[in-house]
């Protein structure tokens, strides 16, 4: 599965042209890859984003918790050079967090989810960032994503709220919807893309920072689509 | 202790064996650890009292026995996490006054629903907080749980015995105590205490297999007091399914698997494609499972996987929904096999329709990626011998119906290897279609198999004329044998019956068990 990498030279033809996603694309050939990890509390969406991301769908219907840790791979396009997200799902409750907690430093990404009709999730957040701190790589990009933002009767969690804490432990922020979709590319692509400069950059470009990419990128809940 | 149901039916007799074709015929308890929970091999888990229990005992006899469910428990309360608000509050408001329960308090235990139902499990910690019950929520049902343990810590401390069980009227109070766990199951259906108690171990089984023994050790050992549910939070739905399976599915009964019908040729290439793919260090046991049932099983040369681990394997993969949208890694304990730590499971779906599941249990929690590509070997080897299409076939064609057994009078039967703990039973045809009939099937073999295995007075053969069918069970070193005939067959008819049966299920065994064992 691993082993067909490509030398990424055929995928240069795109240069500099933002690229959609490309579905069809979403196995075997990539130039680089990298492992990102959902985690937060369970029951916030963490499954759900992630097969919105992956199938462009929404999981309706009851809620079946996730056991352990689920994986899914796919491959996106980063300005021509495809990136393969190796996606680990886990599963929130408390029991397997000692479990979970073994694979964090293999990671280069991690996206935490609270749910913003959630406040227990939202005041977990310190002990996960806590956690991440004491256990994962020192340049581990993290995303802090505040789901569910399309609830907005049962909000108890405010924009601002979240914008204040991620500024506190600097990490990027948005809020983020799996049911109409909002922010749900961009978070994952926002990995890729920091990935990639960070595999790519020449020392004189500018530095790529993911939080000004995500601020400048991302839509607040007022003129989400659909 | 054992109670006696005989007055339900219209008569009750014992044939002799000489009918029989296999005259040697002895039980033997040792073969089967895991069918014949008796007593004298829970005394290791009783023989450890608990200094709670004692203190509680103490405090419930200076009380009058008025506030069972213990300051001890209560205090519990105050500790519980935000996450449980709700719960605490319930907890606070019963603590508060345990003598006064508001109605709406009561709610629960006093529907009709609640009180008609057959099978209730409770299962609390040693010092009497809820861990899980079947029906209800647990936290209204405090005062039950306090009061469950109050009698076994009575039982306990006054005796120096243990209360096993207690038969009110139709209703059989079963207790089992393990290590910092007490189970409760009071049941009013066809399940004999035995039955019931080994019903429970399974429970218990269930939950080292969430959290390790080790795991349970140390965190009643740090407090005696602690909420379970935080750390099984998410697994109840094993325990419903669980206990569900064992309602309905003869394996657990007999502590035995059913096997996916196959040919046998294409049942040892499935084998061997596993076998020979998934050859890494550290892999411990690889089997295919299709609709609750063992397509292949490969082990590492030293290890066995033990019936009542498989059957957890099997009740994981049933009861949940999330191993089907992708591959997973999970960590699982298998008591038997070691309670004290956690195998690491990969466990992935080979076929869309998401009916044949692969599970690769290693010791090595590094491997996913391995035992992922393991994976994509076996699946393509599958797929090159046709063996993934064998078994959707297989599963497909129910598997086979009484009326190719070629004998007449004869209804359903339950027949299980022993040497390897494998059964088979045909398909369920009339006159047992309805759910209710079904049902009734089930409590005429967990009838016959009380009789069978009666502690105090155990059987090799019992032929039993009921109300609306003939039975027969017969147990001998080599099978379990339960059928089932209309009500007018003789008792020689059905032995012709039966010795026509084995000889079918002979003709029959390579494509309904596995017989051979394959390993790494």
């Amino acid at each position: 599965m691993g082993k067909d990498k490509s030398n990424g030279t055929d995928a240069a033809v795109h240069n500099g042209v933002k690229q959609q996603p490309n579905r069809q694309m979403s196995t075997e050939l990539y130039d680089i890859s990298s492992k990102v990890m959902l985690i937060g509390d369970s029951g916030v969406g963490k499954t759900c984003l992630l097969v919105r991301f992956k199938d462009g769908a929404f999981l309706s219907g009851s809620f079946i918790s996730t056991v352990g840790i689920d994986f899914r791979n796919k491959v996106v396009d980063v300005e021509g050079t495809k990136v393969k997200l190796q996606i680990w799902d886990t599963a929130g409750q408390e029991r397997f967090r000692s479990i979970t907690r073994a694979y964090y430093r293999d990671a280069n990404a991690l996206l935490l989810l609270y749910d913003v009709s959630n406040k227990a999730s939202f005041d977990n957040i310190r002990a996960w960032l806590g956690e991440i701190n004491e256990y994962a790589q020192e340049d581990v990009v993290i995303m802090l994503l505040g789901n569910k933002a399309d609830m907005t009767s049962e909000r108890v969690i405010r924009t601002e709220d979240g914008e204040r804490l991620a500024n506190e432990y600097n990490v990027a922020f948005m809020e983020t919807s799996a049911k109409t979709g909002m922010n749900v590319d961009l978070a994952f692509m926002a990995v890729a893309k920091d990935l990639k400069m960070k595999k790519t950059r020449k020392p004189t470009d500018p530095k790529f920072s993911v939080t000004d990419y995500v601020n400048q990128e991302k839509q607040s809940v007022g003129c989400c689509s659909s | 202790m054992a109670e006696n149901r005989e007055a339900e039916h219209v008569s009750t007799s014992e044939s002799e064996q000489s009918d029989f074709i296999e005259p040697e015929i002895r039980r033997k308890d040792t073969e089967e650890p895991f069918i014949n929970v008796d007593y004298e091999a829970l005394e290791e888990y009783d023989s450890q009292p608990s200094g709670v229990i004692h203190e509680l005992v103490r405090q419930c006899s200076h009380d009058d026995g008025k506030n069972l469910s213990s300051n001890d428990e209560i205090s519990g309360g105050e500790e519980a996490r935000s996450e449980s608000e709700q719960a605490s509050s319930d907890m606070e408001k019963v603590s508060l006054k345990p003598q006064e329960l508001p109605e709406e308090e009561l709610d629960e235990t006093q529907t009709a629903e609640w009180r008609e139902r057959k099978k209730h499990i409770f299962i609390l910690s040693e010092s009497g907080k809820p861990v899980y019950s079947r029906y209800g929520n647990e936290d209204k049902l405090v005062t039950i749980m306090g009061l469950l343990q109050a009698l076994v810590s009575f039982v306990h401390d006054s005796n120096k015995d243990n209360i096993r069980c207690i038969v009110a009227g139709d209703h059989k109070f079963v207790f089992l105590v393990r290590d910092h766990l007490l189970l409760v199951g009071v049941c009013c259906s066809q399940d004999s205490p035995h039955q019931i108690l080994h019903q429970l171990s399974y429970l218990y089984n269930q939950i080292l297999s969430v959290l390790t023994h080790t795991t349970l050790n140390k965190i009643f050992k740090q407090r005696r007091n602690y909420d379970l549910r935080r750390l099984l939070s998410g697994a109840e739905k094993f325990l419903d399914n669980l206990l569900h399976m064992i309602d309905t599915d003869a394996s657990f009964l007999l502590g035995a698997v059913r096997c996916l019908p196959l040919d046998s040729q294409i049942r040892d290439q499935i084998a061997q494609s596993v076998g020979q793919q998934a050859k890494v260090k550290d892999l411990v046991f690889a089997l295919i499972l299709a609709n609750n049932q063992l397509v292949t099983l490969v082990r590492m040369k030293k290890y066995f996987l033990h019936p009542m681990d498989l059957h957890l394997i099997i009740n994981l993969v049933n009861s949940s929904e999330s191993f089907k949208a992708a591959e997973s890694w999970i960590p699982i304990c298998l008591p038997k096999f070691d309670s004290s730590g956690y195998l690491q499971a990969h466990i992935s779906y080979l076929d869309e329709g998401c009916q044949t599941c692969l599970l690769l249990l290693s010791v090595d929690r590094e491997s996913f990626f391995t035992l992922s590509e393991c994976k994509n070997k076996i699946l393509e080897r599958l797929n090159k011998y046709n063996g993934l299409r064998a078994i959707s076939d297989s599963i497909a064609n129910s598997s086979y119906g009484i009326r190719q057994c070629g004998i007449s009078d004869l209804r359903h039967f339950l027949y299980k290897s022993r040497s390897t703990a494998q059964f088979t039973s045909p398909e369920i045809e009339a006159p047992y279609l309805k759910p209710e009939e079904q049902e009734r099937l089930f409590g005429l073999y967990l009838y016959l198999h009380h009789r069978i295995h009666m502690t105090d007075r155990p059987l090799k053969i019992l032929y039993h004329v009921g109300q609306h069918e003939t039975l027969l069970g017969w147990l001998t070193q080599g099978f379990e044998l339960y059928a089932v005939f209309g009500p007018l067959v003789t008792k020689p008819v059905a032995i012709a019956a039966i010795n026509k049966l084995l000889r079918w299920i002979k003709k029959e065994e390579e494509h309904l068990f596995i017989l051979s064992s394959v390993t790494f």
